[in-house]
Protein backbone atom coordinates (compact mmCIF):
# COMPACT_ATOMS: atom_id res chain seq x y z
CA UNK A 1 0.00 0.00 0.00
CA UNK A 2 0.94 3.84 -0.52
CA UNK A 3 2.53 5.61 2.49
CA UNK A 4 3.67 8.94 2.60
CA UNK A 5 7.42 8.67 1.69
CA UNK A 6 10.13 10.62 0.74
CA UNK A 7 10.13 9.39 -3.16
CA UNK A 8 6.63 10.49 -4.01
CA UNK A 9 7.35 13.87 -1.34
CA UNK A 10 6.87 16.91 -3.62
CA UNK A 11 6.94 15.07 -6.96
CA UNK A 12 3.91 16.10 -8.33
CA UNK A 13 4.79 20.07 -8.12
CA UNK A 14 8.53 19.99 -9.28
CA UNK A 15 7.34 17.14 -11.79
CA UNK A 16 4.86 19.38 -13.35
CA UNK A 17 7.49 22.04 -14.27
CA UNK A 18 10.11 19.36 -15.54
CA UNK A 19 7.76 17.58 -17.49
CA UNK A 20 6.40 20.98 -18.86
CA UNK A 21 9.71 21.91 -19.50
CA UNK A 22 11.18 18.99 -21.41
CA UNK A 23 7.86 18.01 -23.69
CA UNK A 24 7.78 22.29 -25.02
CA UNK A 25 11.23 22.05 -25.09
CA UNK A 26 10.53 18.86 -27.61
CA UNK A 27 8.03 19.93 -29.30
CA UNK A 28 7.68 23.27 -29.30
CA UNK A 29 5.81 25.99 -27.51
CA UNK A 30 3.12 26.29 -29.84
CA UNK A 31 1.98 22.94 -28.23
CA UNK A 32 1.68 24.49 -25.26
CA UNK A 33 -1.85 23.83 -24.37
CA UNK A 34 -1.71 20.25 -25.10
CA UNK A 35 1.35 19.68 -23.31
CA UNK A 36 -0.43 21.08 -19.81
CA UNK A 37 -3.61 19.21 -20.94
CA UNK A 38 -0.73 16.21 -21.53
CA UNK A 39 0.86 16.34 -18.19
CA UNK A 40 -2.59 17.50 -15.87
CA UNK A 41 -3.96 14.14 -17.54
CA UNK A 42 -0.68 12.49 -16.15
CA UNK A 43 -0.57 13.92 -12.78
CA UNK A 44 -4.12 12.66 -12.35
CA UNK A 45 -3.24 9.23 -13.47
CA UNK A 46 -0.35 9.08 -10.87
CA UNK A 47 -2.86 10.39 -8.38
CA UNK A 48 -5.12 7.57 -9.22
CA UNK A 49 -3.22 4.87 -9.49
CA UNK A 50 -0.17 5.73 -6.85
CA UNK A 51 -3.00 6.20 -4.53
CA UNK A 52 -3.92 2.48 -4.39
CA UNK A 53 -0.18 0.85 -5.08
CA UNK A 54 3.01 1.94 -4.38
CA UNK A 55 4.34 4.57 -6.58
CA UNK A 56 6.98 3.35 -9.18
CA UNK A 57 10.60 3.86 -8.65
CA UNK A 58 11.22 6.62 -10.91
CA UNK A 59 8.22 8.63 -10.61
CA UNK A 60 9.99 10.89 -13.88
CA UNK A 61 9.99 8.09 -15.74
CA UNK A 62 6.74 7.04 -15.32
CA UNK A 63 4.85 10.61 -15.20
CA UNK A 64 6.94 11.71 -18.67
CA UNK A 65 5.90 8.05 -20.36
CA UNK A 66 2.18 8.96 -19.77
CA UNK A 67 2.17 12.75 -20.37
CA UNK A 68 4.10 12.22 -23.89
CA UNK A 69 2.02 8.70 -25.08
CA UNK A 70 -1.30 11.01 -23.91
CA UNK A 71 0.22 14.00 -26.25
CA UNK A 72 1.02 11.82 -28.81
CA UNK A 73 -2.63 10.36 -28.93
CA UNK A 74 -3.93 14.21 -28.57
CA UNK A 75 -1.66 14.81 -31.56
CA UNK A 76 -2.83 11.71 -33.89
CA UNK A 77 -6.70 12.70 -32.84
CA UNK A 78 -6.07 16.11 -33.92
CA UNK A 79 -6.59 16.10 -37.89
CA UNK A 80 -5.56 20.06 -38.09
CA UNK A 81 -2.10 18.79 -37.24
CA UNK A 82 0.32 19.01 -40.09
CA UNK A 83 1.55 15.53 -41.37
CA UNK A 84 4.71 16.97 -41.68
CA UNK A 85 5.29 18.11 -38.24
CA UNK A 86 7.72 16.09 -36.61
CA UNK A 87 5.72 15.59 -33.59
CA UNK A 88 3.76 12.74 -35.05
CA UNK A 89 7.12 10.34 -35.33
CA UNK A 90 8.13 10.94 -32.10
CA UNK A 91 7.79 7.62 -30.42
CA UNK A 92 7.89 8.73 -26.53
CA UNK A 93 7.17 5.46 -25.70
CA UNK A 94 10.27 3.66 -26.79
CA UNK A 95 12.97 5.69 -25.04
CA UNK A 96 11.90 8.73 -22.88
CA UNK A 97 15.62 7.98 -21.31
CA UNK A 98 17.16 10.55 -23.16
CA UNK A 99 14.95 13.12 -22.37
CA UNK A 100 15.13 12.37 -18.70
CA UNK A 101 18.85 12.80 -18.34
CA UNK A 102 19.51 15.29 -15.98
CA UNK A 103 21.19 17.75 -18.20
CA UNK A 104 18.55 18.01 -20.54
CA UNK A 105 15.82 18.65 -18.21
CA UNK A 106 18.02 21.32 -16.77
CA UNK A 107 18.60 22.80 -20.00
CA UNK A 108 14.74 22.65 -20.84
CA UNK A 109 14.35 24.08 -17.78
CA UNK A 110 16.75 26.65 -17.89
CA UNK A 111 15.28 27.51 -21.24
CA UNK A 112 11.37 27.46 -20.24
CA UNK A 113 12.53 30.46 -17.71
CA UNK A 114 13.61 32.43 -20.06
CA UNK A 115 10.59 32.13 -22.54
CA UNK A 116 8.49 32.83 -19.69
CA UNK A 117 10.64 35.71 -18.76
CA UNK A 118 10.84 36.88 -22.89
CA UNK A 119 10.68 41.09 -23.01
CA UNK A 120 8.07 41.11 -25.25
CA UNK A 121 5.82 39.84 -22.11
CA UNK A 122 4.50 41.97 -19.57
CA UNK A 123 6.15 41.03 -16.25
CA UNK A 124 3.36 40.39 -14.85
CA UNK A 125 2.69 37.60 -17.00
CA UNK A 126 6.37 36.91 -17.03
CA UNK A 127 5.99 36.19 -13.26
CA UNK A 128 2.68 34.20 -13.90
CA UNK A 129 3.84 32.00 -16.55
CA UNK A 130 6.85 30.89 -14.79
CA UNK A 131 5.29 30.57 -11.06
CA UNK A 132 2.60 28.40 -13.11
CA UNK A 133 4.53 26.16 -15.50
CA UNK A 134 7.94 26.19 -13.88
CA UNK A 135 7.08 26.48 -10.08
CA UNK A 136 4.13 24.18 -10.79
CA UNK A 137 2.14 26.82 -8.67
CA UNK A 138 -1.45 26.24 -8.64
CA UNK A 139 -3.91 29.48 -9.30
CA UNK A 140 -4.66 30.14 -5.93
CA UNK A 141 -1.21 29.98 -4.84
CA UNK A 142 -0.34 32.40 -7.68
CA UNK A 143 -3.09 35.04 -6.34
CA UNK A 144 -2.10 34.94 -2.97
CA UNK A 145 1.69 35.76 -3.81
CA UNK A 146 0.56 38.29 -6.09
CA UNK A 147 -1.98 39.44 -4.07
CA UNK A 148 -4.93 39.56 -6.73
CA UNK A 149 -7.87 37.17 -6.84
CA UNK A 150 -7.88 33.61 -8.33
CA UNK A 151 -10.51 34.38 -11.46
CA UNK A 152 -7.92 37.27 -12.16
CA UNK A 153 -5.04 34.90 -11.98
CA UNK A 154 -6.73 32.28 -14.08
CA UNK A 155 -7.56 35.09 -17.04
CA UNK A 156 -3.62 36.21 -16.66
CA UNK A 157 -2.77 33.19 -17.27
CA UNK A 158 -4.59 32.44 -20.58
CA UNK A 159 -3.84 35.45 -22.17
CA UNK A 160 -0.16 35.33 -21.29
CA UNK A 161 -0.02 31.64 -23.00
CA UNK A 162 -1.71 33.35 -25.64
CA UNK A 163 0.92 35.38 -25.64
CA UNK A 164 3.86 33.61 -25.41
CA UNK A 165 2.84 30.96 -28.30
CA UNK A 166 2.36 34.23 -30.50
CA UNK A 167 6.06 35.45 -29.59
CA UNK A 168 8.04 32.54 -29.14
CA UNK A 169 8.57 29.79 -31.28
CA UNK A 170 11.31 28.02 -30.17
CA UNK A 171 13.10 27.64 -26.78
CA UNK A 172 17.11 28.81 -26.51
CA UNK A 173 18.60 30.64 -24.10
CA UNK A 174 19.56 33.96 -25.19
CA UNK A 175 22.82 35.37 -24.99
CA UNK A 176 22.63 38.54 -26.84
CA UNK A 177 22.52 41.88 -24.81
CA UNK A 178 18.83 41.29 -23.52
CA UNK A 179 19.78 38.64 -21.50
CA UNK A 180 20.52 40.73 -18.52
CA UNK A 181 17.22 42.20 -18.64
CA UNK A 182 15.69 38.85 -18.49
CA UNK A 183 17.89 37.67 -16.11
CA UNK A 184 16.71 40.37 -13.44
CA UNK A 185 12.96 39.36 -14.19
CA UNK A 186 14.14 35.30 -13.93
CA UNK A 187 15.67 36.38 -10.69
CA UNK A 188 12.76 37.82 -9.20
CA UNK A 189 10.34 35.35 -9.74
CA UNK A 190 13.11 33.20 -7.94
CA UNK A 191 12.80 35.24 -5.01
CA UNK A 192 9.02 35.46 -4.90
CA UNK A 193 9.09 31.08 -4.98
CA UNK A 194 11.48 31.59 -2.54
CA UNK A 195 9.56 33.81 -0.56
CA UNK A 196 6.31 31.80 -0.71
CA UNK A 197 8.20 28.87 0.61
CA UNK A 198 10.07 30.54 3.47
CA UNK A 199 7.01 32.52 5.05
CA UNK A 200 3.74 30.52 3.38
CA UNK A 201 0.60 32.99 3.52
CA UNK A 202 -1.56 30.31 5.14
CA UNK A 203 -1.61 26.22 6.21
CA UNK A 204 -0.22 24.76 8.62
CA UNK A 205 3.58 24.66 8.01
CA UNK A 206 6.01 27.61 8.90
CA UNK A 207 8.00 27.05 6.21
CA UNK A 208 7.97 24.99 2.98
CA UNK A 209 11.12 23.59 2.32
CA UNK A 210 10.04 21.95 -0.74
CA UNK A 211 9.68 25.34 -2.27
CA UNK A 212 12.65 26.89 -1.33
CA UNK A 213 14.78 24.21 -2.25
CA UNK A 214 13.31 24.40 -5.84
CA UNK A 215 14.22 28.28 -5.69
CA UNK A 216 17.73 27.26 -4.78
CA UNK A 217 17.99 24.52 -7.69
CA UNK A 218 16.84 27.17 -10.01
CA UNK A 219 18.87 29.83 -9.31
CA UNK A 220 22.20 27.13 -9.07
CA UNK A 221 20.67 26.12 -12.18
CA UNK A 222 21.46 30.00 -13.73
CA UNK A 223 24.38 30.44 -12.19
CA UNK A 224 26.26 27.07 -13.93
CA UNK A 225 25.58 28.59 -17.62
CA UNK A 226 28.22 31.09 -17.83
CA UNK A 227 25.89 33.71 -19.54
CA UNK A 228 23.56 33.64 -16.83
CA UNK A 229 26.27 34.54 -13.80
CA UNK A 230 25.76 37.82 -12.50
CA UNK A 231 26.60 39.18 -8.67
CA UNK A 232 23.21 39.48 -8.03
CA UNK A 233 22.42 36.45 -8.76
CA UNK A 234 25.04 35.34 -6.24
CA UNK A 235 23.90 37.64 -3.60
CA UNK A 236 20.34 35.95 -4.32
CA UNK A 237 21.95 32.18 -3.62
CA UNK A 238 23.47 33.25 -0.51
CA UNK A 239 20.31 35.16 0.60
CA UNK A 240 18.22 31.83 0.29
CA UNK A 241 21.09 29.90 1.42
CA UNK A 242 21.22 31.92 4.96
CA UNK A 243 17.50 31.60 5.76
CA UNK A 244 17.41 28.01 4.75
CA UNK A 245 20.14 27.16 7.30
CA UNK A 246 18.03 28.55 10.18
CA UNK A 247 15.13 26.05 8.96
CA UNK A 248 15.63 23.03 11.76
CA UNK A 249 15.41 25.90 14.04
CA UNK A 250 12.69 27.43 13.42
CA UNK A 251 10.92 24.53 15.18
CA UNK A 252 11.33 22.56 18.42
CA UNK A 253 10.09 18.88 19.15
CA UNK A 254 6.45 20.32 19.34
CA UNK A 255 6.33 21.32 16.09
CA UNK A 256 5.99 25.16 17.25
CA UNK A 257 7.40 28.32 15.77
CA UNK A 258 10.70 29.45 17.70
CA UNK A 259 11.59 32.83 17.17
CA UNK A 260 14.96 34.24 16.81
CA UNK A 261 15.72 35.18 20.60
CA UNK A 262 15.15 31.28 21.44
CA UNK A 263 16.28 29.08 18.17
CA UNK A 264 18.91 26.40 19.47
CA UNK A 265 21.55 27.84 17.03
CA UNK A 266 23.77 24.46 16.98
CA UNK A 267 21.22 23.49 15.04
CA UNK A 268 21.59 25.94 12.31
CA UNK A 269 23.19 24.45 8.63
CA UNK A 270 27.11 25.22 9.03
CA UNK A 271 27.69 23.69 5.49
CA UNK A 272 24.96 26.24 3.84
CA UNK A 273 25.83 29.20 6.01
CA UNK A 274 29.57 28.45 4.21
CA UNK A 275 27.69 27.95 0.58
CA UNK A 276 26.09 31.13 1.41
CA UNK A 277 29.23 32.61 2.48
CA UNK A 278 30.90 31.64 -0.54
CA UNK A 279 28.87 32.70 -2.95
CA UNK A 280 28.72 35.93 -1.26
CA UNK A 281 32.00 36.09 -1.85
CA UNK A 282 31.42 35.82 -5.67
CA UNK A 283 28.85 38.68 -5.63
CA UNK A 284 31.34 41.31 -4.85
CA UNK A 285 29.93 44.64 -7.06
CA UNK A 286 32.73 47.37 -8.11
CA UNK A 287 30.82 49.50 -10.44
CA UNK A 288 27.21 49.56 -8.94
CA UNK A 289 25.13 49.93 -5.62
CA UNK A 290 24.46 46.24 -4.06
CA UNK A 291 21.35 45.09 -5.17
CA UNK A 292 18.29 44.31 -2.67
CA UNK A 293 19.52 40.85 -2.72
CA UNK A 294 23.03 42.16 -1.10
CA UNK A 295 21.41 43.82 1.57
CA UNK A 296 18.82 41.00 2.54
CA UNK A 297 21.80 38.30 2.45
CA UNK A 298 23.79 40.57 4.67
CA UNK A 299 20.76 40.87 7.40
CA UNK A 300 20.48 37.18 7.00
CA UNK A 301 23.80 36.54 7.26
CA UNK A 302 24.62 38.43 10.57
CA UNK A 303 21.37 36.77 12.04
CA UNK A 304 23.10 32.97 11.32
CA UNK A 305 26.64 33.70 12.09
CA UNK A 306 25.96 35.37 15.70
CA UNK A 307 26.66 33.37 18.40
CA UNK A 308 23.97 34.12 20.58
CA UNK A 309 20.92 36.29 20.04
CA UNK A 310 22.89 38.87 22.21
CA UNK A 311 25.63 39.09 19.88
CA UNK A 312 23.61 39.99 17.13
CA UNK A 313 25.15 43.16 15.63
CA UNK A 314 21.84 45.20 15.49
CA UNK A 315 23.52 48.63 14.73
CA UNK A 316 24.95 46.65 11.25
CA UNK A 317 21.35 45.14 10.61
CA UNK A 318 19.65 48.74 11.20
CA UNK A 319 22.51 49.91 8.99
CA UNK A 320 21.69 47.71 6.10
CA UNK A 321 17.78 48.10 6.89
CA UNK A 322 18.53 52.11 6.20
CA UNK A 323 20.45 51.19 3.09
CA UNK A 324 17.37 49.48 2.06
CA UNK A 325 15.33 52.33 2.64
CA UNK A 326 17.29 54.89 0.48
CA UNK A 327 17.67 52.81 -2.24
CA UNK A 328 14.06 51.87 -2.64
CA UNK A 329 10.62 52.55 -0.09
CA UNK A 330 9.22 49.09 0.74
CA UNK A 331 6.33 49.48 3.13
CA UNK A 332 7.62 45.83 4.53
CA UNK A 333 11.19 46.77 4.67
CA UNK A 334 9.84 49.82 6.49
CA UNK A 335 7.92 47.96 8.91
CA UNK A 336 10.52 45.29 9.35
CA UNK A 337 13.58 47.89 10.25
CA UNK A 338 11.62 48.79 13.48
CA UNK A 339 13.07 45.33 15.06
CA UNK A 340 16.56 45.83 14.97
CA UNK A 341 15.60 49.83 15.35
CA UNK A 342 14.12 48.63 18.86
CA UNK A 343 17.06 47.01 19.33
CA UNK A 344 19.27 49.82 19.06
CA UNK A 345 17.63 52.57 20.21
CA UNK A 346 15.42 50.76 22.32
CA UNK A 347 11.13 50.95 23.08
CA UNK A 348 10.78 54.03 23.50
CA UNK A 349 12.21 56.01 20.03
CA UNK A 350 11.03 52.66 18.00
CA UNK A 351 7.08 53.43 19.29
CA UNK A 352 8.02 56.88 17.76
CA UNK A 353 9.74 55.28 14.75
CA UNK A 354 6.65 53.04 14.10
CA UNK A 355 4.27 56.23 15.27
CA UNK A 356 5.98 58.14 12.03
CA UNK A 357 4.13 56.17 9.32
CA UNK A 358 1.79 54.02 11.35
CA UNK A 359 -1.11 55.75 9.20
CA UNK A 360 0.08 54.50 6.00
CA UNK A 361 -2.73 52.48 4.37
CA UNK A 362 -0.05 49.95 3.97
CA UNK A 363 -0.12 48.22 7.48
CA UNK A 364 -3.82 48.52 9.03
CA UNK A 365 -4.15 44.68 7.61
CA UNK A 366 -0.86 43.80 7.95
CA UNK A 367 -0.10 40.83 10.93
CA UNK A 368 3.10 41.55 11.66
CA UNK A 369 2.87 45.76 12.31
CA UNK A 370 0.56 44.89 15.06
CA UNK A 371 2.36 42.23 16.46
CA UNK A 372 5.42 44.77 16.47
CA UNK A 373 3.16 47.42 18.15
CA UNK A 374 1.94 44.92 20.90
CA UNK A 375 5.46 44.14 21.45
CA UNK A 376 6.17 47.59 21.51
CA UNK A 377 3.71 48.26 24.32
CA UNK A 378 4.56 45.66 26.45
CA UNK A 379 8.20 46.93 26.28
CA UNK A 380 6.59 50.27 27.09
CA UNK A 381 5.13 48.31 30.30
CA UNK A 382 1.23 49.26 29.11
CA UNK A 383 -0.16 45.80 29.04
CA UNK A 384 -3.21 46.63 28.63
CA UNK A 385 -2.69 48.22 25.05
CA UNK A 386 -0.65 45.43 24.27
CA UNK A 387 -3.45 43.03 24.31
CA UNK A 388 -5.80 43.86 21.66
CA UNK A 389 -2.97 44.76 19.18
CA UNK A 390 -1.93 40.83 19.67
CA UNK A 391 -4.95 39.86 19.06
CA UNK A 392 -5.47 41.46 16.30
CA UNK A 393 -1.92 40.56 14.76
CA UNK A 394 -3.56 36.74 15.02
CA UNK A 395 -7.09 37.37 13.87
CA UNK A 396 -5.19 38.93 10.83
CA UNK A 397 -2.74 36.00 10.72
CA UNK A 398 -3.25 33.14 8.24
CA UNK A 399 -0.84 30.77 9.32
CA UNK A 400 -1.96 28.15 11.79
CA UNK A 401 1.44 28.05 13.49
CA UNK A 402 2.04 31.55 13.26
CA UNK A 403 -1.27 31.85 15.11
CA UNK A 404 -0.13 29.88 17.48
CA UNK A 405 3.44 31.52 17.81
CA UNK A 406 1.40 34.74 18.61
CA UNK A 407 -1.24 33.49 21.22
CA UNK A 408 1.64 31.53 23.26
CA UNK A 409 3.29 35.27 23.67
CA UNK A 410 0.44 37.02 24.73
CA UNK A 411 -0.27 34.04 27.16
CA UNK A 412 3.46 34.70 28.61
CA UNK A 413 2.18 38.03 28.88
CA UNK A 414 -0.77 37.82 31.20
CA UNK A 415 0.55 34.51 33.47
CA UNK A 416 1.25 35.39 36.77
CA UNK A 417 4.61 36.48 36.29
CA UNK B 1 -21.94 -15.39 18.96
CA UNK B 2 -20.10 -14.17 16.05
CA UNK B 3 -20.86 -12.12 12.43
CA UNK B 4 -19.60 -13.89 8.89
CA UNK B 5 -17.77 -11.57 7.15
CA UNK B 6 -18.76 -10.80 3.36
CA UNK B 7 -16.90 -8.88 1.26
CA UNK B 8 -18.04 -5.77 -0.48
CA UNK B 9 -17.51 -3.85 -3.57
CA UNK B 10 -17.15 -0.14 -3.54
CA UNK B 11 -17.65 1.78 -7.05
CA UNK B 12 -16.41 5.13 -6.85
CA UNK B 13 -18.08 7.61 -9.30
CA UNK B 14 -17.29 11.52 -10.27
CA UNK B 15 -15.52 13.95 -9.28
CA UNK B 16 -13.19 14.33 -11.85
CA UNK B 17 -14.52 17.56 -13.19
CA UNK B 18 -13.63 18.85 -9.85
CA UNK B 19 -10.10 16.86 -9.88
CA UNK B 20 -8.86 19.15 -13.23
CA UNK B 21 -9.10 22.24 -10.82
CA UNK B 22 -6.61 20.93 -9.18
CA UNK B 23 -3.02 22.56 -8.67
CA UNK B 24 -0.02 19.49 -8.75
CA UNK B 25 -0.09 19.90 -4.77
CA UNK B 26 -3.31 19.86 -4.68
CA UNK B 27 -3.35 16.60 -6.67
CA UNK B 28 -0.74 15.13 -4.89
CA UNK B 29 -2.31 16.20 -1.32
CA UNK B 30 -5.62 14.13 -2.35
CA UNK B 31 -3.85 11.31 -3.33
CA UNK B 32 -2.03 10.60 0.10
CA UNK B 33 -5.28 10.50 1.30
CA UNK B 34 -6.64 7.96 -0.68
CA UNK B 35 -3.10 6.45 0.56
CA UNK B 36 -3.66 7.12 4.21
CA UNK B 37 -7.46 5.77 3.89
CA UNK B 38 -6.68 2.55 2.06
CA UNK B 39 -3.60 2.04 3.97
CA UNK B 40 -6.11 2.38 7.34
CA UNK B 41 -7.93 0.01 5.66
CA UNK B 42 -5.37 -2.17 5.55
CA UNK B 43 -4.24 -2.73 8.55
CA UNK B 44 -7.54 -3.30 9.83
CA UNK B 45 -7.46 -6.21 7.48
CA UNK B 46 -10.70 -4.57 5.90
CA UNK B 47 -9.15 -4.12 2.16
CA UNK B 48 -8.93 -6.92 0.10
CA UNK B 49 -8.42 -5.55 -3.59
CA UNK B 50 -8.82 -2.82 -5.35
CA UNK B 51 -7.80 -0.74 -8.55
CA UNK B 52 -8.47 2.50 -10.88
CA UNK B 53 -9.82 2.23 -14.21
CA UNK B 54 -9.10 4.41 -17.10
CA UNK B 55 -11.69 6.46 -18.56
CA UNK B 56 -11.77 5.04 -21.44
CA UNK B 57 -13.68 2.14 -22.52
CA UNK B 58 -16.42 0.23 -24.83
CA UNK B 59 -19.65 -0.94 -24.12
CA UNK B 60 -20.53 -4.35 -26.72
CA UNK B 61 -24.13 -5.07 -26.68
CA UNK B 62 -25.64 -7.68 -29.13
CA UNK B 63 -22.79 -10.00 -28.73
CA UNK B 64 -20.36 -7.44 -30.63
CA UNK B 65 -23.13 -5.94 -33.32
CA UNK B 66 -23.34 -2.89 -31.27
CA UNK B 67 -19.62 -1.51 -30.25
CA UNK B 68 -19.50 1.66 -28.59
CA UNK B 69 -17.45 4.20 -26.48
CA UNK B 70 -18.28 4.07 -22.78
CA UNK B 71 -21.71 4.03 -21.72
CA UNK B 72 -21.08 7.13 -19.99
CA UNK B 73 -23.89 9.69 -20.38
CA UNK B 74 -22.19 11.99 -17.95
CA UNK B 75 -19.01 12.49 -16.50
CA UNK B 76 -20.51 12.04 -12.94
CA UNK B 77 -21.65 7.78 -13.69
CA UNK B 78 -18.01 7.33 -14.66
CA UNK B 79 -16.59 4.65 -12.64
CA UNK B 80 -13.57 5.67 -11.85
CA UNK B 81 -12.26 2.64 -9.80
CA UNK B 82 -12.85 0.42 -7.41
CA UNK B 83 -12.37 -1.49 -4.06
CA UNK B 84 -13.12 -4.33 -2.41
CA UNK B 85 -13.27 -4.26 1.63
CA UNK B 86 -14.40 -7.03 4.34
CA UNK B 87 -17.24 -6.51 6.68
CA UNK B 88 -19.18 -7.97 8.41
CA UNK B 89 -22.92 -6.22 7.34
CA UNK B 90 -23.89 -3.62 4.25
CA UNK B 91 -24.13 -1.57 7.36
CA UNK B 92 -20.73 -1.57 8.18
CA UNK B 93 -18.95 -0.99 4.70
CA UNK B 94 -21.41 2.16 4.78
CA UNK B 95 -19.35 3.19 7.37
CA UNK B 96 -16.85 2.44 5.85
CA UNK B 97 -16.93 3.93 2.93
CA UNK B 98 -17.78 7.39 4.74
CA UNK B 99 -14.11 7.68 4.94
CA UNK B 100 -13.78 8.13 1.66
CA UNK B 101 -11.76 10.99 -0.07
CA UNK B 102 -13.98 10.95 -3.18
CA UNK B 103 -16.62 12.70 -1.36
CA UNK B 104 -14.09 16.22 -1.01
CA UNK B 105 -14.66 16.18 -5.07
CA UNK B 106 -18.34 15.96 -4.88
CA UNK B 107 -18.65 11.94 -5.98
CA UNK B 108 -20.53 9.29 -4.71
CA UNK B 109 -19.32 5.79 -3.73
CA UNK B 110 -21.56 2.46 -4.74
CA UNK B 111 -21.48 0.16 -1.73
CA UNK B 112 -22.76 -3.44 -2.78
CA UNK B 113 -22.51 -6.91 -1.57
CA UNK B 114 -20.72 -9.40 -3.57
CA UNK B 115 -22.29 -12.40 -3.42
CA UNK B 116 -20.71 -15.60 -1.82
CA UNK B 117 -20.44 -18.95 -3.14
CA UNK B 118 -20.62 -20.45 0.47
CA UNK B 119 -24.07 -19.38 1.29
Amino acid sequence: MFSQNDTVENVFRYEYGKIIAVLVNRFGPSHLENIEDAVQDALLKAMKVWGYKNPPDNPTAWLLRVACNGLIDTFRKNQKMKLDDPALYFDAGKDPKELLLKDGISDSQLKMIFACCHPSLSVEYQIILSLKLIGGFGNREIAKVLLKKEETVAKSFTRAKAKLKEEITTLDIPIEIGLQSRLFVVMRVIYLLFSEGYAPYSGETVVRRDICYEAIRLALLLDENRYCRHPNLNALIALMCFHVSRFDARMDQNMELVDLEHQDRSRYDGELIRIGISHLGNAGTTDRLPSKYHLEAAVSYYHCSAKTFEETDWRAILQLYNLQMDQQYSPIVQLNRIVPYLKVYGAKRAFWELRNFENSPHFTENALYHAIKAELWYQLGDKAAAGPSMEKAMALTNNVLEKKHLHKKLQQWEGPC
Amino acid sequence: MYNIMSNYLFLFRGGDSRRLEQSPEEMQEHMQKWGAWMGGLNEKGQLVDGLPLAKDGKVVEKAGEVVTDGPFAEGAEIVGGYLIVSSDSLQGAVEISKGCPIFEHGGNVEVREIMSMNM
